[in-house]
Protein backbone atom coordinates (compact mmCIF):
# COMPACT_ATOMS: atom_id res chain seq x y z
CA UNK A 1 0.00 0.00 0.00
CA UNK A 2 1.39 3.16 -0.90
CA UNK A 3 2.35 5.67 2.26
CA UNK A 4 -0.69 8.08 1.74
CA UNK A 5 0.21 11.67 2.40
CA UNK A 6 -1.51 12.47 5.19
CA UNK A 7 -4.20 14.94 4.70
CA UNK A 8 -3.73 17.64 7.20
CA UNK A 9 -6.94 18.11 9.98
CA UNK A 10 -9.69 19.43 8.60
CA UNK A 11 -10.04 23.03 6.94
CA UNK A 12 -13.20 24.70 6.99
CA UNK A 13 -14.40 25.73 3.66
CA UNK A 14 -11.11 25.70 2.06
CA UNK A 15 -12.02 25.82 -1.52
CA UNK A 16 -14.38 28.65 -1.04
CA UNK A 17 -11.23 30.70 0.38
CA UNK A 18 -9.18 29.52 -2.42
CA UNK A 19 -11.77 30.61 -4.61
CA UNK A 20 -12.34 33.89 -2.89
CA UNK A 21 -8.73 34.75 -2.64
CA UNK A 22 -8.61 34.03 -6.64
CA UNK A 23 -11.50 36.63 -6.95
CA UNK A 24 -9.97 39.00 -4.72
CA UNK A 25 -6.48 38.54 -6.83
CA UNK A 26 -8.05 38.92 -9.87
CA UNK A 27 -10.44 41.57 -8.99
CA UNK A 28 -7.62 43.75 -7.52
CA UNK A 29 -5.79 43.22 -10.83
CA UNK A 30 -8.98 44.46 -12.79
CA UNK A 31 -9.39 46.80 -10.89
CA UNK A 32 -6.03 48.25 -10.99
CA UNK A 33 -6.19 48.07 -14.96
CA UNK A 34 -9.04 50.39 -14.68
CA UNK A 35 -7.25 52.43 -12.32
CA UNK A 36 -4.10 52.67 -15.04
CA UNK A 37 -6.21 53.01 -18.21
CA UNK A 38 -7.95 55.84 -16.08
CA UNK A 39 -4.95 57.35 -15.11
CA UNK A 40 -4.03 57.46 -18.68
CA UNK A 41 -7.13 58.97 -19.86
CA UNK A 42 -8.58 56.14 -21.79
CA UNK A 43 -11.97 57.00 -21.02
CA UNK A 44 -11.53 60.74 -21.62
CA UNK A 45 -12.33 62.32 -24.83
CA UNK A 46 -9.68 64.68 -26.23
CA UNK A 47 -8.85 66.93 -28.22
CA UNK A 48 -5.33 66.72 -30.60
CA UNK A 49 -2.72 69.71 -30.43
CA UNK A 50 0.27 69.50 -32.80
CA UNK A 51 3.38 71.84 -31.14
CA UNK A 52 6.09 72.26 -33.73
CA UNK A 53 9.30 72.56 -32.30
CA UNK A 54 12.94 73.48 -33.54
CA UNK A 55 14.61 70.79 -31.60
CA UNK A 56 12.33 67.84 -29.67
CA UNK A 57 14.92 66.93 -27.21
CA UNK A 58 14.23 66.29 -23.83
CA UNK A 59 10.61 66.08 -24.73
CA UNK A 60 9.32 62.45 -24.18
CA UNK A 61 6.45 60.15 -24.71
CA UNK A 62 3.91 60.78 -21.71
CA UNK A 63 5.31 63.91 -20.58
CA UNK A 64 2.94 66.58 -19.24
CA UNK A 65 1.52 69.89 -20.83
CA UNK A 66 1.31 72.20 -18.28
CA UNK A 67 -1.18 75.78 -17.71
CA UNK A 68 -0.38 77.02 -14.77
CA UNK A 69 1.20 74.04 -13.13
CA UNK A 70 -1.18 71.89 -13.72
CA UNK A 71 -0.98 69.16 -15.90
CA UNK A 72 -3.16 69.59 -18.77
CA UNK A 73 -2.30 67.46 -21.88
CA UNK A 74 -0.07 64.66 -22.42
CA UNK A 75 2.60 64.11 -25.21
CA UNK A 76 1.21 61.30 -27.30
CA UNK A 77 3.85 60.76 -29.66
CA UNK A 78 7.26 62.84 -31.44
CA UNK A 79 7.87 62.47 -34.83
CA UNK A 80 9.83 64.54 -37.28
CA UNK A 81 8.47 66.44 -40.13
CA UNK A 82 8.83 66.43 -43.94
CA UNK A 83 10.52 70.16 -42.97
CA UNK A 84 12.45 68.58 -40.57
CA UNK A 85 11.09 70.14 -37.07
CA UNK A 86 9.85 67.82 -34.74
CA UNK A 87 6.11 67.73 -34.47
CA UNK A 88 4.87 67.05 -30.91
CA UNK A 89 1.52 65.30 -30.72
CA UNK A 90 0.00 66.35 -27.26
CA UNK A 91 -3.48 64.98 -25.94
CA UNK A 92 -5.40 67.35 -24.39
CA UNK A 93 -8.84 66.19 -22.76
CA UNK A 94 -12.06 68.15 -23.78
CA UNK A 95 -12.39 69.39 -20.58
CA UNK A 96 -9.18 70.61 -19.76
CA UNK A 97 -9.16 72.71 -23.36
CA UNK A 98 -10.94 75.61 -22.28
CA UNK A 99 -7.36 76.85 -21.00
CA UNK A 100 -5.98 76.91 -24.53
CA UNK A 101 -7.27 79.66 -26.60
CA UNK A 102 -6.20 80.51 -30.12
CA UNK A 103 -3.70 83.03 -28.37
CA UNK A 104 -2.03 80.61 -26.33
CA UNK A 105 1.85 80.24 -26.66
CA UNK A 106 3.81 76.93 -25.59
CA UNK A 107 7.38 76.90 -24.50
CA UNK A 108 9.62 74.28 -24.41
CA UNK A 109 12.27 74.23 -20.69
CA UNK A 110 14.98 72.46 -19.97
CA UNK A 111 16.13 73.20 -16.66
CA UNK A 112 19.47 72.56 -14.92
CA UNK A 113 17.99 69.62 -12.83
CA UNK A 114 14.51 67.64 -13.80
CA UNK A 115 12.91 67.19 -16.73
CA UNK A 116 12.20 69.74 -19.44
CA UNK A 117 8.38 71.23 -19.52
CA UNK A 118 5.84 72.07 -22.07
CA UNK A 119 3.87 75.22 -20.69
CA UNK A 120 1.23 77.07 -22.03
CA UNK A 121 0.53 80.89 -21.01
CA UNK A 122 -3.25 82.07 -22.13
CA UNK A 123 -2.94 85.38 -22.16
CA UNK A 124 -6.67 86.13 -23.17
CA UNK A 125 -8.83 83.90 -21.96
CA UNK A 126 -11.65 85.37 -23.90
CA UNK A 127 -10.15 85.03 -27.03
CA UNK A 128 -11.98 81.91 -28.83
CA UNK A 129 -10.84 78.47 -28.06
CA UNK A 130 -8.28 76.65 -29.68
CA UNK A 131 -9.33 73.91 -32.51
CA UNK A 132 -9.00 70.79 -32.39
CA UNK A 133 -5.66 69.17 -34.69
CA UNK A 134 -4.33 73.01 -34.34
CA UNK A 135 -0.68 73.33 -35.28
CA UNK A 136 1.20 75.65 -33.05
CA UNK A 137 5.04 76.76 -32.70
CA UNK A 138 6.56 75.42 -29.37
CA UNK A 139 9.66 78.12 -28.17
CA UNK A 140 12.39 76.49 -26.36
CA UNK A 141 14.56 78.01 -23.18
CA UNK A 142 17.28 76.20 -22.29
CA UNK A 143 18.97 76.73 -19.10
CA UNK A 144 21.72 74.17 -19.69
CA UNK A 145 22.75 75.46 -23.20
CA UNK A 146 23.61 78.83 -21.53
CA UNK A 147 26.12 77.20 -18.95
CA UNK A 148 29.15 76.35 -21.34
CA UNK A 149 28.64 80.39 -22.76
CA UNK A 150 28.36 81.63 -19.15
CA UNK A 151 31.45 79.28 -18.22
CA UNK A 152 33.43 80.70 -20.65
CA UNK A 153 33.00 84.66 -19.76
CA UNK A 154 33.61 83.44 -16.50
CA UNK A 155 36.75 82.32 -17.17
CA UNK A 156 37.33 85.50 -19.17
CA UNK A 157 36.27 87.92 -16.47
CA UNK A 158 38.38 85.56 -13.98
CA UNK A 159 41.82 85.88 -15.89
CA UNK A 160 41.00 89.66 -16.41
CA UNK A 161 40.80 90.04 -12.71
CA UNK A 162 44.05 87.61 -11.95
CA UNK A 163 45.79 89.53 -14.31
CA UNK A 164 44.53 92.78 -12.97
CA UNK A 165 45.70 91.29 -9.35
CA UNK A 166 48.64 90.00 -10.17
CA UNK A 167 51.75 91.20 -7.62
CA UNK A 168 52.94 93.21 -11.36
CA UNK A 169 49.73 94.11 -12.14
CA UNK A 170 49.26 98.15 -12.36
CA UNK A 171 46.27 97.42 -9.89
CA UNK A 172 48.87 96.77 -7.23
CA UNK A 173 51.45 99.25 -8.30
CA UNK A 174 48.69 101.91 -8.45
CA UNK A 175 47.98 100.54 -4.51
CA UNK A 176 51.43 100.57 -3.69
CA UNK A 177 51.92 104.55 -5.03
CA UNK A 178 48.30 104.94 -3.09
CA UNK A 179 49.93 103.65 -0.10
CA UNK A 180 53.20 105.83 0.05
CA UNK A 181 51.17 108.94 -1.43
CA UNK A 182 48.73 108.25 2.07
CA UNK A 183 52.32 107.99 3.90
CA UNK A 184 53.18 111.14 3.16
CA UNK A 185 50.13 112.49 3.66
CA UNK A 186 50.19 111.31 7.33
CA UNK A 187 53.28 113.51 7.59
CA UNK A 188 53.65 117.20 8.58
CA UNK A 189 52.49 118.93 5.82
CA UNK A 190 49.93 116.51 4.61
CA UNK A 191 47.95 115.91 1.40
CA UNK A 192 50.64 119.12 0.09
CA UNK A 193 53.50 117.31 1.16
CA UNK A 194 51.93 114.45 -0.79
CA UNK A 195 51.26 116.11 -4.28
CA UNK A 196 54.82 117.93 -4.25
CA UNK A 197 56.59 114.60 -3.43
CA UNK A 198 58.43 116.10 -0.67
CA UNK A 199 58.59 117.94 2.69
CA UNK A 200 61.06 120.83 1.49
CA UNK A 201 58.61 121.44 -1.83
CA UNK A 202 55.68 121.96 0.67
CA UNK A 203 57.03 124.18 2.63
CA UNK A 204 58.09 126.06 0.02
CA UNK A 205 54.83 126.27 -1.26
CA UNK A 206 53.36 127.58 2.21
CA UNK A 207 55.92 130.51 1.63
CA UNK A 208 54.85 131.06 -2.06
CA UNK A 209 51.01 131.76 -0.62
CA UNK A 210 52.21 133.86 2.15
CA UNK A 211 53.78 135.89 0.25
CA UNK A 212 51.21 135.94 -2.62
CA UNK A 213 48.59 136.79 0.78
CA UNK A 214 50.76 139.47 1.63
CA UNK A 215 50.93 140.70 -1.90
CA UNK A 216 46.79 140.17 -2.11
CA UNK A 217 46.91 142.61 0.85
CA UNK A 218 48.13 145.77 -0.87
CA UNK A 219 46.43 144.69 -4.09
CA UNK A 220 43.48 145.15 -2.21
CA UNK A 221 44.41 148.52 -0.59
CA UNK A 222 45.24 149.61 -4.33
CA UNK A 223 42.00 148.31 -5.72
CA UNK A 224 40.16 150.82 -3.08
CA UNK A 225 41.91 153.70 -4.25
CA UNK A 226 41.22 152.82 -8.58
CA UNK A 227 37.92 152.09 -7.29
CA UNK A 228 37.83 156.19 -5.60
CA UNK A 229 39.05 157.44 -8.82
CA UNK A 230 36.93 155.48 -11.70
CA UNK A 231 33.88 156.84 -9.52
CA UNK A 232 34.78 160.43 -10.03
CA UNK A 233 35.37 159.77 -13.45
CA UNK A 234 32.27 157.96 -13.78
CA UNK A 235 30.45 161.08 -12.21
CA UNK A 236 32.31 163.35 -14.35
CA UNK A 237 31.97 162.10 -17.91
CA UNK A 238 28.46 160.37 -17.27
CA UNK A 239 26.81 162.39 -14.94
CA UNK A 240 24.46 164.54 -15.47
CA UNK A 241 25.99 167.34 -17.27
CA UNK A 242 28.90 165.62 -17.48
CA UNK A 243 30.73 165.51 -20.76
CA UNK A 244 28.90 162.67 -22.44
CA UNK A 245 25.47 164.35 -22.13
CA UNK A 246 26.37 167.39 -23.58
CA UNK A 247 28.15 165.72 -26.50
CA UNK A 248 24.72 163.77 -26.70
CA UNK A 249 23.03 167.06 -26.91
CA UNK A 250 25.37 168.68 -29.53
CA UNK A 251 24.73 165.37 -31.74
CA UNK A 252 20.82 165.66 -31.31
CA UNK A 253 21.23 169.03 -32.64
CA UNK A 254 23.49 168.26 -35.69
CA UNK A 255 21.05 165.21 -35.94
CA UNK A 256 18.21 168.05 -36.48
CA UNK A 257 20.34 170.20 -38.54
CA UNK A 258 21.19 166.97 -41.17
CA UNK A 259 17.34 166.24 -41.12
CA UNK A 260 16.24 170.41 -42.18
CA UNK A 261 18.88 170.08 -44.94
CA UNK A 262 18.20 166.31 -46.72
CA UNK A 263 14.20 167.72 -46.47
CA UNK A 264 15.34 171.00 -48.26
CA UNK A 265 16.79 168.84 -50.70
CA UNK A 266 14.20 166.43 -51.35
CA UNK A 267 12.26 169.87 -52.14
CA UNK A 268 15.00 170.95 -54.77
CA UNK A 269 14.69 167.69 -56.26
CA UNK A 270 11.15 167.74 -56.41
CA UNK A 271 11.40 171.03 -58.09
CA UNK A 272 13.99 169.72 -60.68
CA UNK A 273 11.91 166.62 -61.51
CA UNK A 274 8.92 168.62 -62.46
CA UNK A 275 11.42 170.96 -64.43
CA UNK A 276 12.61 167.53 -66.34
CA UNK A 277 8.95 166.67 -67.12
CA UNK A 278 8.08 170.30 -68.35
CA UNK A 279 11.01 170.45 -70.59
CA UNK A 280 10.78 166.95 -72.02
CA UNK A 281 10.41 168.05 -75.44
CA UNK A 282 13.94 169.56 -75.84
CA UNK A 283 16.69 166.86 -75.86
CA UNK A 284 19.89 168.94 -74.57
CA UNK A 285 18.07 170.82 -71.80
CA UNK A 286 16.95 167.60 -70.47
CA UNK A 287 20.27 166.25 -70.85
CA UNK A 288 21.83 169.07 -68.56
CA UNK A 289 19.28 168.96 -66.53
CA UNK A 290 19.73 165.41 -65.74
CA UNK A 291 23.30 166.03 -65.21
CA UNK A 292 22.61 168.29 -62.80
CA UNK A 293 20.27 166.34 -61.06
CA UNK A 294 22.55 163.42 -60.76
CA UNK A 295 24.64 166.02 -59.32
CA UNK A 296 22.05 167.31 -56.52
CA UNK A 297 21.43 163.40 -55.86
CA UNK A 298 25.11 162.53 -55.32
CA UNK A 299 25.18 165.07 -52.86
CA UNK A 300 21.91 164.01 -51.58
CA UNK A 301 23.44 160.76 -51.02
CA UNK A 302 26.40 162.36 -49.69
CA UNK A 303 24.44 163.72 -46.90
CA UNK A 304 22.09 161.15 -46.24
CA UNK A 305 25.67 159.13 -45.77
CA UNK A 306 26.70 161.84 -43.25
CA UNK A 307 23.56 161.42 -41.27
CA UNK A 308 24.11 157.36 -41.17
CA UNK A 309 27.59 158.02 -40.50
CA UNK A 310 26.85 159.62 -37.35
CA UNK A 311 23.99 157.79 -36.34
CA UNK A 312 25.88 154.63 -36.29
CA UNK A 313 28.51 156.62 -34.44
CA UNK A 314 26.50 158.19 -31.84
CA UNK A 315 23.17 156.12 -32.05
CA UNK A 316 20.76 158.67 -30.12
CA UNK A 317 18.45 158.86 -33.07
CA UNK A 318 15.03 156.97 -33.00
CA UNK A 319 14.74 157.06 -36.96
CA UNK A 320 17.51 155.25 -38.14
CA UNK A 321 15.73 154.73 -41.32
CA UNK A 322 16.78 156.38 -44.40
CA UNK A 323 14.35 157.11 -47.19
CA UNK A 324 16.07 158.27 -50.59
CA UNK A 325 13.83 159.17 -52.91
CA UNK B 1 57.42 10.48 -15.34
CA UNK B 2 54.37 8.81 -13.85
CA UNK B 3 53.51 12.34 -12.61
CA UNK B 4 54.11 14.12 -15.69
CA UNK B 5 51.61 10.87 -17.43
CA UNK B 6 49.15 11.75 -14.60
CA UNK B 7 49.01 15.33 -15.42
CA UNK B 8 48.64 14.76 -19.07
CA UNK B 9 45.95 12.23 -18.60
CA UNK B 10 44.41 15.57 -16.32
CA UNK B 11 44.74 18.05 -18.91
CA UNK B 12 43.14 15.62 -21.25
CA UNK B 13 40.85 14.75 -19.23
CA UNK B 14 39.43 18.11 -17.98
CA UNK B 15 38.04 19.33 -21.52
CA UNK B 16 35.47 15.75 -21.46
CA UNK B 17 34.67 16.63 -18.24
CA UNK B 18 33.61 20.57 -18.59
CA UNK B 19 31.72 19.15 -22.00
CA UNK B 20 29.71 16.37 -19.85
CA UNK B 21 29.15 18.95 -16.59
CA UNK B 22 28.05 21.20 -19.85
CA UNK B 23 25.29 18.66 -20.77
CA UNK B 24 24.64 17.51 -17.86
CA UNK B 25 23.40 20.94 -17.20
CA UNK B 26 21.80 21.28 -20.14
CA UNK B 27 19.81 18.57 -19.53
CA UNK B 28 18.78 19.31 -16.32
CA UNK B 29 17.64 22.70 -17.25
CA UNK B 30 15.72 21.03 -20.05
CA UNK B 31 13.89 19.01 -17.59
CA UNK B 32 12.98 22.20 -15.78
CA UNK B 33 11.52 23.77 -18.89
CA UNK B 34 10.11 20.24 -20.23
CA UNK B 35 8.58 19.91 -16.61
CA UNK B 36 7.44 23.25 -16.51
CA UNK B 37 6.00 23.41 -20.06
CA UNK B 38 3.82 19.83 -18.54
CA UNK B 39 2.70 21.85 -15.34
CA UNK B 40 1.02 24.85 -17.47
CA UNK B 41 -0.67 23.05 -19.94
CA UNK B 42 -1.89 20.88 -17.29
CA UNK B 43 -2.83 23.97 -15.18
CA UNK B 44 -4.74 25.48 -18.21
CA UNK B 45 -6.93 22.51 -19.44
CA UNK B 46 -10.19 22.82 -17.49
CA UNK B 47 -10.00 18.73 -17.36
CA UNK B 48 -7.26 18.64 -14.65
CA UNK B 49 -9.63 20.06 -12.52
CA UNK B 50 -11.73 17.10 -11.74
CA UNK B 51 -13.55 17.45 -8.13
CA UNK B 52 -10.89 15.89 -6.37
CA UNK B 53 -8.34 17.67 -7.88
CA UNK B 54 -9.78 20.81 -6.71
CA UNK B 55 -9.93 19.97 -3.54
CA UNK B 56 -6.30 19.46 -3.66
CA UNK B 57 -5.38 22.72 -5.41
CA UNK B 58 -7.58 24.21 -3.18
CA UNK B 59 -5.52 23.26 -0.35
CA UNK B 60 -2.41 23.66 -2.09
CA UNK B 61 -3.60 27.20 -2.19
CA UNK B 62 -5.03 27.95 1.18
CA UNK B 63 -1.51 26.39 2.24
CA UNK B 64 0.74 28.55 0.22
CA UNK B 65 -1.04 31.87 -0.32
CA UNK B 66 -4.45 32.10 2.28
CA UNK B 67 -2.03 31.32 5.46
CA UNK B 68 0.56 33.62 4.66
CA UNK B 69 -1.31 36.33 3.46
CA UNK B 70 -2.19 38.36 6.39
CA UNK B 71 1.38 38.32 7.70
CA UNK B 72 3.09 38.89 3.77
CA UNK B 73 0.44 41.84 3.64
CA UNK B 74 1.72 43.18 7.10
CA UNK B 75 5.36 42.60 6.00
CA UNK B 76 5.51 44.33 3.39
CA UNK B 77 3.33 47.36 4.37
CA UNK B 78 6.03 47.92 6.83
CA UNK B 79 8.94 47.11 4.76
CA UNK B 80 6.48 49.92 1.78
CA UNK B 81 6.14 52.62 4.79
CA UNK B 82 10.02 52.68 5.58
CA UNK B 83 11.57 53.03 1.86
CA UNK B 84 8.63 55.35 1.20
CA UNK B 85 9.78 57.50 4.20
CA UNK B 86 13.10 56.86 3.08
CA UNK B 87 12.59 58.14 -0.44
CA UNK B 88 10.38 60.97 0.62
CA UNK B 89 12.46 62.59 3.48
CA UNK B 90 15.32 62.51 0.72
CA UNK B 91 13.69 64.09 -2.12
CA UNK B 92 12.26 66.45 -0.09
CA UNK B 93 15.99 67.34 1.55
CA UNK B 94 16.91 67.55 -1.80
CA UNK B 95 13.74 69.96 -3.37
CA UNK B 96 12.72 67.26 -5.91
CA UNK B 97 9.50 65.86 -4.13
CA UNK B 98 7.61 66.19 -6.86
CA UNK B 99 9.75 62.98 -8.22
CA UNK B 100 8.83 60.63 -4.67
CA UNK B 101 5.83 59.62 -6.33
CA UNK B 102 7.29 58.17 -9.44
CA UNK B 103 10.20 57.25 -7.72
CA UNK B 104 7.99 55.15 -5.49
CA UNK B 105 5.51 53.27 -7.59
CA UNK B 106 8.35 52.42 -9.78
CA UNK B 107 10.37 51.14 -7.08
CA UNK B 108 7.34 49.11 -5.06
CA UNK B 109 5.34 48.68 -6.81
CA UNK B 110 7.26 47.33 -10.34
CA UNK B 111 9.88 45.80 -8.71
CA UNK B 112 10.85 45.28 -5.39
CA UNK B 113 7.22 44.12 -3.97
CA UNK B 114 6.90 41.41 -7.16
CA UNK B 115 10.66 39.91 -6.16
CA UNK B 116 10.17 40.29 -2.67
CA UNK B 117 7.00 38.13 -2.81
CA UNK B 118 8.41 35.73 -4.77
CA UNK B 119 11.45 35.37 -2.49
CA UNK B 120 8.98 34.93 0.02
CA UNK B 121 7.13 32.46 -1.29
CA UNK B 122 10.00 30.71 -2.37
CA UNK B 123 11.37 30.82 0.93
CA UNK B 124 7.79 29.66 3.17
CA UNK B 125 6.45 27.15 0.57
CA UNK B 126 9.03 26.64 -2.70
CA UNK B 127 11.50 24.79 0.35
CA UNK B 128 8.78 22.92 2.15
CA UNK B 129 7.58 21.96 -1.42
CA UNK B 130 11.01 20.85 -2.22
CA UNK B 131 11.83 18.64 0.43
CA UNK B 132 8.48 17.16 0.34
CA UNK B 133 8.81 16.31 -3.31
CA UNK B 134 12.19 14.78 -2.53
CA UNK B 135 11.37 12.55 -0.18
CA UNK B 136 7.95 11.30 -1.96
CA UNK B 137 10.26 10.85 -5.01
CA UNK B 138 12.75 8.96 -3.43
CA UNK B 139 10.20 6.88 -1.01
CA UNK B 140 8.88 5.67 -4.68
CA UNK B 141 5.48 7.52 -4.01
CA UNK B 142 5.20 8.77 -7.39
CA UNK B 143 5.56 4.79 -8.59
CA UNK B 144 3.52 3.41 -6.36
CA UNK B 145 0.56 5.58 -7.55
CA UNK B 146 0.90 5.44 -11.08
CA UNK B 147 0.92 1.51 -10.95
CA UNK B 148 -2.36 2.17 -8.87
CA UNK B 149 -3.48 4.11 -11.89
CA UNK B 150 -3.44 7.24 -10.43
CA UNK B 151 -1.61 10.16 -12.37
CA UNK B 152 0.91 11.97 -9.79
CA UNK B 153 1.48 14.58 -12.34
CA UNK B 154 -1.97 15.77 -12.10
CA UNK B 155 -3.01 14.72 -8.46
CA UNK B 156 0.09 16.05 -6.66
CA UNK B 157 2.66 17.97 -8.52
CA UNK B 158 0.46 20.65 -10.73
CA UNK B 159 -1.91 21.33 -7.63
CA UNK B 160 1.67 22.77 -6.06
CA UNK B 161 2.49 24.35 -8.96
CA UNK B 162 -0.95 26.30 -9.28
CA UNK B 163 -0.90 26.96 -5.43
CA UNK B 164 2.95 28.20 -5.50
CA UNK B 165 2.07 30.23 -8.36
CA UNK B 166 -1.52 31.82 -7.09
CA UNK B 167 0.29 32.89 -4.14
CA UNK B 168 2.82 34.76 -5.45
CA UNK B 169 0.48 36.11 -7.56
CA UNK B 170 -1.86 36.94 -5.07
CA UNK B 171 0.97 38.41 -2.43
CA UNK B 172 2.53 40.80 -4.87
CA UNK B 173 -1.13 41.81 -6.17
CA UNK B 174 -2.70 42.62 -2.80
CA UNK B 175 0.99 44.21 -1.59
CA UNK B 176 1.00 46.10 -4.47
CA UNK B 177 -2.15 47.96 -3.83
CA UNK B 178 -1.25 48.61 -0.50
CA UNK B 179 1.99 49.77 -1.32
CA UNK B 180 0.01 51.69 -3.83
CA UNK B 181 -1.87 52.89 -1.17
CA UNK B 182 1.02 53.91 1.74
CA UNK B 183 2.78 55.90 -1.23
CA UNK B 184 0.47 58.20 -1.66
CA UNK B 185 -0.21 58.30 2.23
CA UNK B 186 3.55 58.60 2.63
CA UNK B 187 3.76 61.67 -0.08
CA UNK B 188 0.37 63.46 0.71
CA UNK B 189 -0.67 62.35 3.56
CA UNK B 190 -4.89 61.92 4.36
CA UNK B 191 -5.28 65.16 2.08
CA UNK B 192 -7.64 64.09 -1.08
CA UNK B 193 -6.20 66.50 -3.25
CA UNK B 194 -3.15 64.51 -4.01
CA UNK B 195 -5.25 62.18 -6.11
CA UNK B 196 -5.48 63.53 -9.23
CA UNK B 197 -1.71 64.12 -9.54
CA UNK B 198 -1.14 60.50 -8.04
CA UNK B 199 -3.11 58.98 -10.67
CA UNK B 200 -1.51 60.95 -13.43
CA UNK B 201 1.76 59.59 -11.63
CA UNK B 202 0.78 55.99 -12.02
CA UNK B 203 -0.67 56.19 -15.34
CA UNK B 204 2.66 57.72 -16.45
CA UNK B 205 4.60 54.78 -14.70
CA UNK B 206 2.27 52.05 -16.15
CA UNK B 207 2.68 52.48 -19.77
CA UNK B 208 1.73 49.56 -21.80
CA UNK B 209 5.07 48.19 -21.74
CA UNK B 210 5.66 48.74 -18.22
CA UNK B 211 2.47 47.07 -17.48
CA UNK B 212 2.81 43.87 -20.04
CA UNK B 213 6.60 43.58 -18.53
CA UNK B 214 4.94 43.46 -15.02
CA UNK B 215 2.82 41.28 -15.90
CA UNK B 216 4.95 38.64 -17.15
CA UNK B 217 7.41 39.24 -14.52
CA UNK B 218 5.09 38.17 -12.22
CA UNK B 219 4.12 34.84 -13.74
CA UNK B 220 7.49 33.94 -14.69
CA UNK B 221 8.07 34.42 -11.32
CA UNK B 222 5.34 32.25 -10.20
CA UNK B 223 6.16 29.52 -12.47
CA UNK B 224 9.89 29.91 -11.49
CA UNK B 225 9.05 29.73 -7.53
CA UNK B 226 6.55 26.67 -8.51
CA UNK B 227 8.63 24.73 -11.09
CA UNK B 228 12.05 24.94 -10.43
CA UNK B 229 11.89 23.07 -6.35
CA UNK B 230 9.70 20.23 -7.88
CA UNK B 231 11.64 19.40 -10.99
CA UNK B 232 14.79 19.62 -9.39
CA UNK B 233 13.51 16.82 -6.67
CA UNK B 234 12.74 15.28 -9.19
CA UNK B 235 15.88 14.61 -10.97
CA UNK B 236 17.83 13.51 -8.25
CA UNK B 237 18.60 9.61 -7.61
CA UNK B 238 16.34 8.30 -5.56
CA UNK B 239 18.74 7.21 -2.53
CA UNK B 240 17.72 9.53 0.66
CA UNK B 241 21.47 11.19 1.73
CA UNK B 242 20.71 12.58 -1.69
CA UNK B 243 17.42 14.61 -0.35
CA UNK B 244 19.19 17.27 1.27
CA UNK B 245 21.17 18.05 -2.14
CA UNK B 246 17.69 18.09 -4.42
CA UNK B 247 16.75 20.52 -1.68
CA UNK B 248 19.71 22.86 -1.60
CA UNK B 249 20.51 22.63 -5.64
CA UNK B 250 16.54 23.29 -6.23
CA UNK B 251 16.49 26.40 -4.07
CA UNK B 252 20.36 27.88 -5.55
CA UNK B 253 18.67 27.28 -8.97
CA UNK B 254 15.37 29.37 -8.05
CA UNK B 255 17.14 31.96 -6.63
CA UNK B 256 19.63 32.53 -9.32
CA UNK B 257 16.66 32.08 -12.05
CA UNK B 258 14.55 34.97 -9.84
CA UNK B 259 17.65 37.19 -9.96
CA UNK B 260 18.29 36.85 -13.04
CA UNK B 261 14.75 37.27 -13.90
CA UNK B 262 14.77 40.94 -11.78
CA UNK B 263 18.24 41.70 -13.72
CA UNK B 264 17.01 41.13 -17.49
CA UNK B 265 13.45 42.74 -16.35
CA UNK B 266 15.20 45.94 -15.05
CA UNK B 267 17.85 45.68 -18.16
CA UNK B 268 14.67 46.10 -20.66
CA UNK B 269 12.97 48.67 -18.68
CA UNK B 270 15.73 50.99 -18.18
CA UNK B 271 17.38 49.87 -21.14
CA UNK B 272 21.27 49.17 -19.71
Amino acid sequence: MPPEIQPPPLIPHVEFKATLLLVLTLALIAGFITYVMYARGAFEKTQRLVLVAEDSEGAKVGMDLTFSGFPIGRVQRIELAEDGKARILVDVPEKAARWLRISTVFTMERGIVGDTRIRAFTGVLDDPPLPDGAIRPVLRGDASAEIPRLIATMRTLLENLERMTGADSSLSNSLANVKTVTERMKSRYGALAAMLGSEANAQKVIGSIDRANALLASVSGLSLKVDNLLSKTDARVFGSAGVMDETQKAMAQLNAVLGDARESLKKADAVLAEAQAIGANTRTATADLAALRAEVEASLRKVAHLVEEVNRKWPFARDTKLKLP
Amino acid sequence: MRQASSLHHHVLRAPGEAASAFTGWSISWWRVFHFGALALVMALSPRTYDRENRAVTAKQIYFTAWQVLPWFTLLAALLSTVLIRIVVATAAGYGLLQYAPELVVRVLVLELIPLFAALFVALRSGAAINTEVALMHIRGDFDAMQRAGGDPLRRELVPRVIGSAVSVLALATVSGMIALVIGYIGVYGFSPWGFDAYTRTVGLVFDLEASLGLALKMLLFGAAVAVIPIAASLEMPREMRLAPVAVLRGMVRLFLVLVLLEGASLALTYQI
